[in-house]
């Protein structure tokens, strides 16, 4: 028996970038960044001013559906993507049911939600939102998509850091594989630019106060974004039944973890993540034609990344297109990893290696300049998206060219 | 001949010094400048909670770049920090 192969035939993104993977694939070809200036009156000892925010304006005029008493931003931003993503694939409510899965990832789900409740408890105010609870899990976002759409196949809400949307799509490409699915609604969602989150990482010393410049000489942290991307996958067979566009197919995916520090990245663990999403889709390193890399433009993250890449590509590396784009559209954290596939997606069906912005400085220490300045033509079929979370958890993943049509 | 500048850089490298003891939770008698940090065991997480008692004591921000990552000795912790705090002190 043949594994079904898994295509891609809906992309959705909502980041501070705007709305629509279109929007967020010139945004990254272009370089432009959505990094700009907040301030979070509550906190009068505020140190960073910087992130990709998607702000009141920029989120009324796109969510348009979203039930503030029941939902917090987290769930909002992902049912704009998934609204997206369906129509993109040519799909409706009538075409979910029991085949279809929900596996969208948080790492902080409902961060408002539980940020202002914790503020008026803390006042000693009696009355917190009654709806707290549901607005804050994880999962919530996962479940109002499957609600939306009628998809009442397994739902799982992966809440691993900055890798929760990569091994949620990761997780939704097994189960099909595994025949357990035939449809999935899958990727991440993150509302993190609030205020007790925004300053929980500002504490933890990685963001930057300037700018983010991944592989740079002069990086010196992350810039915090948020939003949600969401893919609709289906089976190869499937998509070409009704006449589907498909976007690209998932080939490899692989995953691993350190199991060594909660914060200090393993190189050997992000190489083996990599190792085994090249062995998944029985491709070699040099088959790889443009990296996505996790990027954040913290010291650590970068340097780790970069070793891990040259033990996995070996003398291939050098050839190799790499770039983060997380200049652009922020650290969405357990929405990064889906934000950053469509990115991916889009790189392929383009064939072009979006640029690293803000970029200047070779680091010696890194050893190779990512591709930056301008957007860099590629000739492949395959490109590869890396995830690297707190808690040692790697996850990168493969996409392939969509098959003909 | 010691100038005024040179007495305040170090009173603040003294006043960093008695920092890096409490956070780093290091006995101050055996605290040296010409100390290896590693060899004081003072690890990442240490590093981030001496970055936060420089935020409270200095109201300044020092995120981890790549010459903090570098420094190797307490007396390299010393001289960056202390200029950083110069450079962005709030006057």
């Amino acid at each position: 028996m043949t594994l079904p192969r898994v295509v891609i035939t809906g992309t959705g993104a909502f980041t501070a970038c705007g709305a629509g993977a279109d929007t967020l694939w010139a945004a990254a070809r272009d370089g432009v960044s959505a990094v700009g200036h907040v301030d979070f009156p509550v906190l009068t000892n505020q140190r960073v001013f910087r992130a990709a925010h998607i702000d009141d304006t920029l989120f009324q005029a796109h969510a348009v559906d979203y039930k503030p008493r029941f939902q917090d931003r987290v769930a909002a931003f992902a049912l704009v993507a998934a609204d997206e993503a369906v129509k993109m694939a040519g799909l409706s409510k009538e075409d979910f049911g029991e085949e279809t899965g929900v596996i969208v990832g948080s790492g902080f789900g409902g961060a408002e939600t539980l940020d202002v409740n914790y503020r008026a408890f803390e006042r000693g105010e009696l009355r917190m939102d009654p709806m707290s609870i549901p607005k804050i899990m994880t999962n919530a976002a996962a479940s109002w998509i499957s609600m939306t759409y009628g998809a009442r196949g397994p739902v799982y809400c992966n809440s691993t850091a900055c890798s929760s949307a990569s091994q949620s799509i990761g997780m939704a490409y097994m189960l099909m594989r595994s025949g357990a699915i035939r449809r999935c609604i899958t990727g991440g969602t993150e509302a993190s630019v609030v205020t007790g989150v925004f300053r929980a990482w500002e504490v933890l010393r990685v963001l930057s106060p300037d700018l983010c410049r991944p592989f740079c000489q002069k990086r010196n942290g992350m810039a915090l974004g948020e939003g949600a991307g969401i893919l609709v996958l289906e089976t190869l067979d499937d998509a070409q039944a009704r006449g589907a566009t498909i976007l690209a197919e998932i080939v490899g995916y692989g995953t691993s973890s350190d199991a060594g520090d909660l914060l200090r990245p393993d190189f050997e663990g992000a190489a083996r993540a990599m190792q085994l999403a090249l062995a998944d889709a029985g491709i070699q390193p040099a088959d790889i034609g443009y990296v996505n890399a996790h990027g954040t433009g913290t010291v650590a993250n970068d340097l780790s990344e970069t070793n891990a890449m040259r033990l996995v590509f070996g003398d291939d590396f050098d050839k190799v297109a790499v770039s983060s784009t997380k200049p652009v559209h922020g650290h969405a954290l357990g929405a990064a990893g889906a934000i950053e596939a469509i990115v991916t997606i889009e790189a392929l069906r383009n064939q072009l290696a979006p640029p690293t912005t803000n970029y200047s400085t070779l680091d010696p220490a890194v050893g190779f300049q990512p591709v930056h300045g301008e957007a860099r033509a590629i000739d492949t079929n395959f490109c590869l998206t890396n995830s690297f979370a707190f808690g040692g958890v790697n996850a990168s993943l493969i996409l392939g060219n969509a098959p003909d049509q | 001949m010691r100038n005024a500048t040179d007495e305040n850089i170090t009173d603040l490298e003294e006043e960093l010094l008695d920092l890096v003891a409490e956070e780093g939770m290091i006995d101050r008698a055996l605290l040296k400048r010409e100390s290896a940090m590693a060899d004081l065991d003072i690890a990442s997480a240490d590093f981030i909670m001496i970055l936060m008692a420089i935020e409270e004591k200095y109201g300044i921000y020092i995120s981890v770049d790549n010459e903090m990552t570098d420094l190797k000795t307490v007396q390299d912790l010393l001289t960056t920090a202390s200029r950083k705090i110069r450079e962005q002190k709030p006057e």
